[in-house]
Parts: C-alpha cells; sequence; structure tokens
C-alpha cells in the first residue's frame, strides 16, 4: 500500500516536473561535460612534450592567446605542452544540469535568469548568432562548478614581484575560503543552504596571515542570488580591530596592492549586469592545465606536514608558473563594463570548454591597450592532494596577474583544499572578522 | 620599577584563573607557537622644543592551538611589549623630571591673571606644575597616589610598571559548537574589546581606557587602549529567518580599574595639559591667605579598590540586516576621565567666600557611568559608500564647572561617518583612494553656564589616503577640527614599505586655531585657570605642538 503511495507520488512530481521542465538532450550533455570523450582535440605543429620557445612560436600562434604569444615570443617564458586530459566535473552537478537546465532561461534584462537552481543552466553550444550567447556563457561560469559547493586555499601565498629585476618586492600569506550557499549539488546541504534570509549566492573569506603590516586583514564577500543587487564586502582591518564596509569603488582597486582587483578573482568576480557579454567564437587553444603531482615543485616556499609543495615558478621575473599546457575546448568571452568610469575597457576570458574555469584572461586599458595578463593553471584532482581525488573540481593551483604595462607581476601558489570542514558557514559572518581578527 | 618586572604573581594568579575556566579539558599544546612582531623607532621633532619623542618599541605577538576534549578552536595569544622613550635623557631641558616651566601652561598659553607674578608677594596665584612629583614633590606625589603619579622612570619605560602593562595582551579563546548549530565563544584573559566604528575619538568604544601619553589622540588606538583582564563570552547565532547574522556578546571587566593616562606632567605628551594642573598648587599661603601652607591642587585620588562590586560589565547584540550592520550595546563602567570635586574650607565662613581647604582644593573621582547606544552601519548602493552612525546615551558621567568643580549630567554622543573608495585616475593610480569623513557630536543635557565645554560641540575629521607603488607608497591626509575650540589639526603624511620587513613613515602634525588666551574661567569672573584648558581641547591646549614625526619598523 505504501509503495503504491510512493509511486502515485512520484509519478505526480514528475508530472509537475514535465510540465516545467523540458527535458535536455542527453546529446547536449555530453557535448557540454565530456567533449574530448571521442578524442582529444589536435593542432597542427603542435605535439605532447614539445616545447614551444621564441625560435618556433610562430608556427603555433593560432593556439595561443594574444598575451601568451607575446610573452613567448619575446623569449619571457615557454610553454611546455602536455596531454589533453578529462577534466571531468563532479557527477551531482552533470546530473543537477539534466534535471534543472531545461527550464533556465534568461530574463529580460543583462543580469535576470530564470529557473537555475544548481548545474549549467544553458549546457547548450553558443551560437555566434545568438545576440545574448555571452551572457549565456557568463551565467555557465557564475553558476559554474569552480571550487564545487565549498573549498578553501590555506595557505595561499602571493609575491608581488618587479619583473625587470625578478625581486620579490612582498609576499603576502592568505587563506582563502569559498562557499555556495545556493546551487550546491555535492556537499551537504543542496540545493541550498538554509536560512539563508537575504538571499546569499555565494561567499568568500579572506585573511592575511603574514606580513606582519597586514596581518590579520581579513575581506568577506558576500554576493547575492539576485545579480542586480551590489555584493556586501567587508574589511577587517587588523591594526584597527574593526569591520568596515566596503564600497564597490574598491572592487577595482588594486587589491592590497597586488596587480589583481577583487573583480579579477577566479577570472571574474562581479555581476553578470555589471558588463556586457559577448561570445566570440570557439577555439583550440592551450590552457596551463596540468598534473600537479607530475610537476616539478618550489621545495623552498611552503612546508607541511602533508608533503605538499606549491607550483614553481619561473621565467622573466619569475612571473610565470613552471607547468604544462594542453589542448582545450575554449570558449572566447568577451565583457566590456557598463560603468563608464571603470579602469578596464574590456576583459577576454577564454573560457575552458569543459570545465567553465577561465584560465586565461587578457584586460585592456580604458585607452584599450593590453594591460594585464591574468593566468590561472589548472591542477587535476585526482592528481593532487589525496583529499581533492574524485572531487570533480578543477583545482586552482597557480596563478599569474602580469601588468605589461609597468612591467610588474604578482604570482600565486596555491594549497587548495575541497574540504566542507575547511568553510562552515560561520565563516561567512560578520562576526567571524572580529572574533578571528581579535 | 624593575621589582615589578619580575613580580609574575599577580600573572600566574591570573593565568591560573584561566585555566580554571576551561578546566581540564585543554590537554597538550597542538601545533608551534607562531611569533610576529616589530622593532621600532619614533623619533618626534617639536617646533621650538627640539625632540619630542624617541620612542624604541620592540613588541611581539604570538599564538598556539591547545587540544581540548569538549572545545573547538582552542588557543592562546600574546602581545608582549617593550618600550624605552629616549627623549627623557636626550632632551632633558624641555622634557623630564628637571624640565620645569616657568608658569602653569606656557606650553600652550602665554602668562595671564592666575600665572602672572604678582609683585609684592612676587609669586603667583598658580604655581608651575612640578614635573613627575613622585620625583621631585613627596607631598604631590602622596595626594596623587595611584594616578598620573609616574615617576621619570616610568615615563622612559612605560610598560614595566605594577601592573606588568608589558604584558599588553593575554587571553585563552574556545568556541563550543552547540547542537542547533550555534557557536559559544569565550576569551578570557588580559585583552582589548572593541566596541564602536570611528577614528581619533571615542563614543561606543569605551570599554578599555587609554593611554593618552603615547601620542595623544594620535596613535592608533589598537596601540594606545589599556588591555584589561576580562571575560568575554560570545553566543554567535548565524543567520536567521529574519538576519543574515545575530551574535550577543557579554563582557565582564574583572580587573581592577583604571583611568585614562592623560600624560604626567614633565612628559612630552600630555593631553588638555592636565599633568600638569594636577601638579600644581594654589599659591595662597604665599600670598598671604589664611593658609600655613600653599595648597595642592589635588587633595587624593579615590581609584577604587578591586572588589566584585567595582568590576564593569557590559553586553552587545548586533547582526547583520540586509545592507545594514547594527549593534545595540549597554555598558556599566566609570567614567575613565578624572572628574573634580571642590573641597571647601572647613571653616563655613572661609567656605562661603570660595576657599579651598588647605589641604587641597580637589579630589578626583572616578564615577559610575550607565550607557545605553548602539551602531548601524548601512552600505547605500546608490552612492556606493558606506555610512556609519553611532550614539551613546549616558547616565552618571560628571562634567567640571567653576564654581561647584563637577557636576552629574546625562550625555549624548554620537558620530556620523562615510566612507568611500574612490578610483581616481587623474591622480596617477589605479588603486582606490579611501576617504572617510566622520562628525562627532556632543551634547550635555545639564548644562550649566559655567561648564567649560559647550552644551552643543562638534569635532570633524577627515581621512584621505592613497596607495601607489602596489601600495608600499602611501600618502595620507588627516585633518580635525574643533568647533567649540576653533582649533584645527592637519596631519600629512607618507609612508614607504620597500619590502615585508621594513617600513618608513613620515609626518607632520600641524595645530592650529584654538584660543590661545582665556578669560581665566568659563563664567569669566573666577581666576582659575585651569578649566579652560577643557574649553580649548584636545587639540588646542596642543597648539604649540607642531611637528615633524619619522617612524621605523622593522616587523618580523
Amino acid at each position: 500500500m505504501f509503495k503504491k503511495i510512493l509511486y502515485s507520488l512520484l509519478i505526480g512530481a514528475a508530472a509537475i516536473m514535465a510540465a516545467h521542465a523540458a527535458p535536455v538532450n542527453e546529446g547536449i550533455i555530453n557535448n557540454s561535460f565530456y567533449p574530448y570523450a571521442k578524442g582529444s582535440p589536435t593542432a597542427s605543429g603542435i605535439k605532447v612534450g614539445m616545447v614551444i620557445n621564441a625560435e618556433n612560436v610562430d608556427s603555433v600562434k593560432d593556439y595561443l592567446d594574444p598575451a601568451t604569444y607575446l610573452f613567448v615570443k619575446n623569449g619571457d617564458t615557454e610553454i611546455h605542452v602536455g596531454k589533453t586530459t578529462n577534466f571531468a566535473l563532479h557527477d551531482s552537478y552533470v546530473e543537477a544540469t539534466r534535471k534543472f537546465s531545461g527550464s533556465t532561461k534568461l530574463g529580460e534584462n543583462p543580469g535576470q535568469i530564470e529557473g537555475s537552481k544548481a548545474g549549467r543552466p544553458f549546457p547548450q553550444e553558443p551560437s555566434l548568432d545568438d545576440p545574448r550567447a555571452g551572457e549565456k556563457l557568463a551565467w555557465n561560469f557564475k553558476n559554474g562548478y569552480n571550487w564545487g559547493d565549498s573549498a578553501a586555499i590555506q595557505p595561499f601565498y602571493w609575491k608581488y614581484r618587479d619583473m625587470n629585476s625578478g625581486k620579490v618586492e612582498r609576499t603576502v600569506k592568505f587563506n582563502f575560503h569559498f562557499l555556495n550557499y545556493t546551487h550546491r549539488t555535492q556537499q551537504e546541504p543542496f540545493p541550498a543552504i538554509t536560512p539563508n534570509p537575504s538571499g546569499l549566492f555565494r561567499g568568500i573569506y579572506v585573511q592575511v596571515l603574514e606580513p606582519f603590516d597586514i596581518k590579520n586583514t581579513q575581506l568577506l564577500i558576500q554576493r547575492f542570488e539576485d545579480d542586480l543587487k551590489r555584493d556586501n564586502a567587508y574589511l577587517y582591518l587588523g591594526f584597527q580591530r574593526r569591520v568596515r564596509r566596503l564600497s564597490t569603488g574598491q572592487v577595482t582597486d588594486a587589491f592590497l596592492g597586488s596587480d589583481i582587483m577583487i573583480e579579477d578573482f577566479e577570472g571574474y568576480n562581479g555581476r553578470i549586469s555589471d558588463m556586457s557579454w559577448a561570445y566570440k567564437g570557439t577555439k583550440t587553444l592551450l590552457l596551463p592545465m596540468f598534473n600537479h603531482n607530475e610537476l616539478t615543485l618550489d621545495s623552498e616556499t611552503h612546508q607541511d606536514d602533508d608533503g605538499y609543495q606549491v607550483v614553481a615558478f619561473g621565467g622573466k621575473g619569475g612571473c610565470f608558473p613552471n607547468v604544462t599546457w594542453q589542448l582545450r575546448k575554449v570558449y572566447v568571452l568577451e565583457s566590456d563594463p557598463i560603468d563608464p568610469d571603470h579602469p578596464v575597457s574590456k576583459r577576454e576570458h577564454y573560457i575552458d570548454a569543459q570545465t567553465f574555469t577561465i584560465p586565461r584572461n587578457i584586460t585592456y586599458d580604458r585607452k584599450g591597450d593590453m594591460w594585464k595578463s591574468w593566468l590561472i593553471g589548472q591542477a587535476h584532482p585526482d592528481h593532487h592532494l589525496p583529499k581533492n581525488k574524485g572531487t570533480g573540481v578543477a583545482i586552482d593551483d597557480a596563478f599569474s596577474m602580469i601588468d605589461i604595462q609597468a612591467d610588474h607581476c604578482t604570482t600565486g601558489q596555491f594549497k587548495g583544499i575541497v574540504d566542507p570542514e575547511l568553510t562552515p558557514t560561520s565563516k561567512m559572518t560578520v562576526q567571524n572578522l572580529r572574533a578571528s581578527g581579535s | 620599577m624593575f621589582k615589578s618586572i619580575f613580580d609574575y604573581r599577580k600573572l600566574i594568579f591570573k593565568g591560573g584563573a584561566i585555566g580554571l575556566i576551561f578546566g581540564s579539558s585543554v590537554t597538550a599544546f597542538s601545533e608551534d607557537i607562531q611569533w610576529a612582531g616589530f622593532i621600532e623607532n619614533a623619533s618626534y621633532y617639536r617646533d621650538n622644543v627640539g625632540l619630542s619623542k624617541f620612542r624604541n618599541t620592540v613588541q611581539a605577538e604570538f599564538s598556539k592551538s591547545l587540544s581540548s576534549d569538549s572545545w573547538s578552536n582552542v588557543s592562546i595569544h600574546g602581545t608582549l611589549r617593550g618600550t624605552y622613550d629616549g627623549v627623557y635623557d636626550l632632551n632633558d631641558d624641555e622634557f623630564g623630571k628637571d624640565a620645569a616651566e616657568d608658569y602653569l601652561g606656557q606650553n600652550w598659553h602665554s602668562r595671564g591673571a592666575a600665572t602672572t607674578i604678582i609683585p609684592g608677594p612676587n609669586t603667583t596665584l598658580l604655581s608651575a606644575g612640578v614635573p613627575f612629583p613622585c620625583d621631585n614633590d613627596p607631598l604631590l606625589c602622596h595626594n596623587l597616589n595611584g594616578y598620573m603619579d609616574e615617576k621619570e622612570s616610568d615615563a622612559k619605560f612605560p610598560e614595566f610598571n605594577d601592573q606588568l602593562d608589558f604584558v599588553r595582551e593575554l587571553y585563552i579563546r574556545a568556541d563550543k559548537y552547540l547542537g542547533n548549530g550555534d557557536v559559544l565563544s569565550l576569551n578570557v584573559g588580559k585583552q582589548q574589546v572593541v566596541w564602536g566604528k570611528t577614528d581619533l575619538f571615542r563614543v561606543l568604544d569605551v570599554i578599555n581606557p587609554v593611554d593618552y601619553s603615547r601620542h595623544n589622540i594620535y596613535d592608533e588606538l589598537e596601540d594606545i587602549r589599556i588591555p584589561q583582564w576580562m571575560i568575554k563570552a560570545e553566543w554567535r547565532m548565524g543567520a536567521s529567518q529574519t538576519f543574515d547574522d545575530s551574535n550577543l556578546s557579554l563582557v565582564w571587566n574583572v580587573d581592577k580599574f583604571r583611568p585614562s593616562n592623560l600624560g604626567t606632567c614633565g612628559q612630552s605628551y600630555r593631553i588638555l595639559d592636565a599633568g600638569c594642573f594636577f601638579s600644581s598648587y594654589i599659591n595662597l599661603a604665599d600670598l598671604g591667605a589664611p593658609y600655613t601652607s600653599n595648597v595642592p591642587i589635588i587633595h587624593d585620588v579615590e581609584e577604587p579598590n578591586w572588589s566584585l562590586g567595582n568590576t564593569q560589565f557590559g553586553m552587545k547584540w548586533e547582526g547583520v540586516y540586509g545592507d545594514a550592520t547594527f549593534s545595540v550595546n549597554a555598558l556599566h563602567y566609570r567614567q575613565q576621565l578624572p572628574s573634580l570635586h571642590f573641597r571647601p574650607h572647613p571653616v563655613a565662613g572661609l567656605a562661603a567666600a570660595g576657599l579651598p581647604a588647605p589641604d587641597g582644593v580637589f579630589d578626583i573621582v572616578f564615577p559610575r557611568v550607565t550607557l545605553l547606544g548602539g551602531a548601524v552601519d548601512y552600505y547605500s548602493m546608490d552612492m556606493d559608500a558606506t555610512w556609519r552612525i553611532e550614539l551613546a546615551y549616558s547616565e552618571g558621567e560628571e562634567m567640571p564647572r567653576d564654581t561647584d568643580g563637577h557636576k552629574e549630567t546625562d550625555m549624548v554622543r554620537y558620530v556620523i561617518g562615510y566612507d568611500k573608495n574612490l578610483v581616481l585616475p587623474f591622480l596617477q593610480t589605479n588603486s582606490a583612494f579611501l576617504i572617510s569623513a566622520q562628525v562627532f557630536g556632543e551634547h550635555i543635557l545639564d548644562h550649566e553656564i559655567d561648564m567649560p565645554n559647550d552644551e552643543d560641540n562638534w569635532i570633524a575629521t577627515f581621512l584621505f589616503k592613497g596607495f601607489y607603488k602596489n601600495n608600499r607608497l602611501s600618502p595620507q591626509l588627516l585633518m580635525a577640527h574643533d568647533f567649540a575650540a576653533k582649533s584645527s589639526v592637519v596631519s600629512p603624511s607618507i609612508s614607504w614599505i620597500p619590502d615585508n620587513h621594513w617600513t618608513f613613515n613620515l609626518a607632520l602634525n600641524i595645530k592650529t586655531g584654538g584660543e590661545e588666551e582665556f578669560g581665566w574661567s568659563v563664567a569669566g569672573t573666577e581666576t582659575f585657570e585651569p578649566l579652560a584648558r577643557f574649553t580649548n581641547g584636545p587639540i588646542g591646549v596642543a597648539n604649540n605642538e607642531d611637528e615633524l614625526q619619522l617612524t621605523i619598523r622593522y616587523s618580523f
């Protein structure tokens, strides 16, 4: 009897779902999440194991983004080519895409979306004929699996470097924490943490451990599910022991004197509605994606009981991570700030089609000149810390933000850990800033 | 003094109390001690005076995680600080036990009626303040016992005293996760507890007293709050159906009451010049009045002894609601600035003539105060700026007045602050400038005409701070204006951080305005100069203290 009732309820629920959501074609799912199922991409002149340098770069120019091409051409760095690997996202995220993407659509205005509960909102292949294709890609990134439902980077070393002299001017040691309140698929509770009275979408918490003059500086960014609402951002200054609200002017500020804006975090860290988005095509490009455990690592910067070592850097000024690059299917997305006073005229984002991470970004200044090159190296979770194995999270593992005009860079060395215990909701409160700072 | 350096008994006793609170559950150290700190020299040069500060500081901070069976995130934190200020050795003509002034208030005004030599008796109504009275005048030292009675050696080494101030902070933190997801958090030990969100002046941030002798109002409060032995308990409720964050905090200051340090006469920084006033005499015997000896201004300091009834406590509820963060505060504490209680002559007729008791004019007391207040931060999306509001209503404070020495009155204090971060491309940097403006207001509810403070007064501050060279070069402009005193301070500075270790900061601190000469009383009929210093406020009284300041710090 109970079984009968249960079946009836399930059938009813399925009928309700069917009434609201068109099922997503499995071919679309496979194309979106497993683009290399039928084979790795190939490129003329590029072979696994080769080194691309100033001498041979012109022959493979089409498979590099413009900034990387310039660096290699100038002899600032070399590209070591690795094998294309399958960065499969967690099954729960794929399943959520099956479940919800069929009923997801853009709202009337940029920044508005309907029906996106979890998973990739728009798994369909983008079309140059679709005037809002760029916006859909931006949503796929924003609601992407990025760090999964929560993760921590601890520790996280940022080095401010003079690119000409190679001098490390500052080393800042951080802890970073990320927590999704909504669009959760893998860590309980899902799809959302409750209560959530203000409708938070995501929290980012940053704590400075060193050096002394900025020790205990903490940043908390709360992003809302409603994209039209501006982030709440709080800064705790250790030497003042108090929390300051941040105006968004600081989002485009050089964060703690680095070459990075808060808006740059993870490739783009802002509202969809702050930008005009344009899809510029799909390419096969080399991206810095690799197996961490197979690299020659930096044995000096970090030592711990796990025996973990961070990615090493080399090249001009020590501004380039010593990682391998692999051919990937890439969506080229351009974002232009709506705000005419924004310090950036546009950004080019080179999005990895499988993971929807953004390993390469190029920023242009207000005059339209190339200003910054932003590299976020992605490590495969199964070849990283044992704890990350099977998480399906492409691990941000090394970054380099190069200010091309100033010959200056900020490099980042990560110990990224996908572990919900490291980022409880209590970490994302204003009170935590005060408590952790005192 | 050096006896106190080695007097660990109090520390051990208080440390034992911390252990009792957490019981035997703290079982073992779980990781290495983390150390950080700095060595710093601050050399300040004062116009027409010479060296005014040659302060050498060593500060070390440590933290260590502890493992516990029943508590989480257990850790011990400490901050140790030692200072030697060489100005008392290098400029002993101006500062120190031998640096007498010609007349009271010489460093901030010219002679007036009470400080001009009267022919005949060849003396002044008020004597000059005695520098470091415990080095020079046993009677004054006795009267000031317990407050403003530092010796020159104490000013040279301010942390090495009976209160063991070289241990700036030493506390244990621990969290207990409750079944419903809430967190109970305890901080027990010597610590700073910060309420409020203001720079330079305080409205709600009044739990710890402040050491103004270090650098008047201009050092970070972090460095001049006087840490106290306290128990802070927080019940963190997190998000609810209404609030994004909610937290209830109880603070119990179990330490012996300590007032704010205003600076002893002879020190280079003595806010309102109060220290010299407290160590001066009315020369009534020299003037031929019916006194056998001159009358010390201060007869006694009624600093409360430690007792359970004399401890201080407060409660705060804070949270986040939409775009606003808020707090509601209540505190039962003691006034940290001295209140002067006039002591009339015991002979009724002389008392009626307004003459003071022969053994001292005033007693210093620190009355009980109850404060209720609150704060709101609101981010305005339209203005892309943050507004800060703090409000405090206090009951039990005492304000000075000419005729009766003091009067208890309710007070309202408030601050409205505006913060905006703005990238200004024409200033050739991509870093946002911090623009912060504040207006402090004070309203005396039971105001009297003979009070030195206006019924309403405002002090405005403005901060403009920019960043260049990856934040390693930072110019700053700090300004403040006291409307009643008509006095202002302008302090431009620039800091340079060449690497992770070194910091150089060069600053000017220029004061202007203020009433440099006074009618010798607020009421205009008496000759008691001292109260006029309150009229002139902390900026106006420092009107001759223009300084060039260089600070060099090595952090580790």
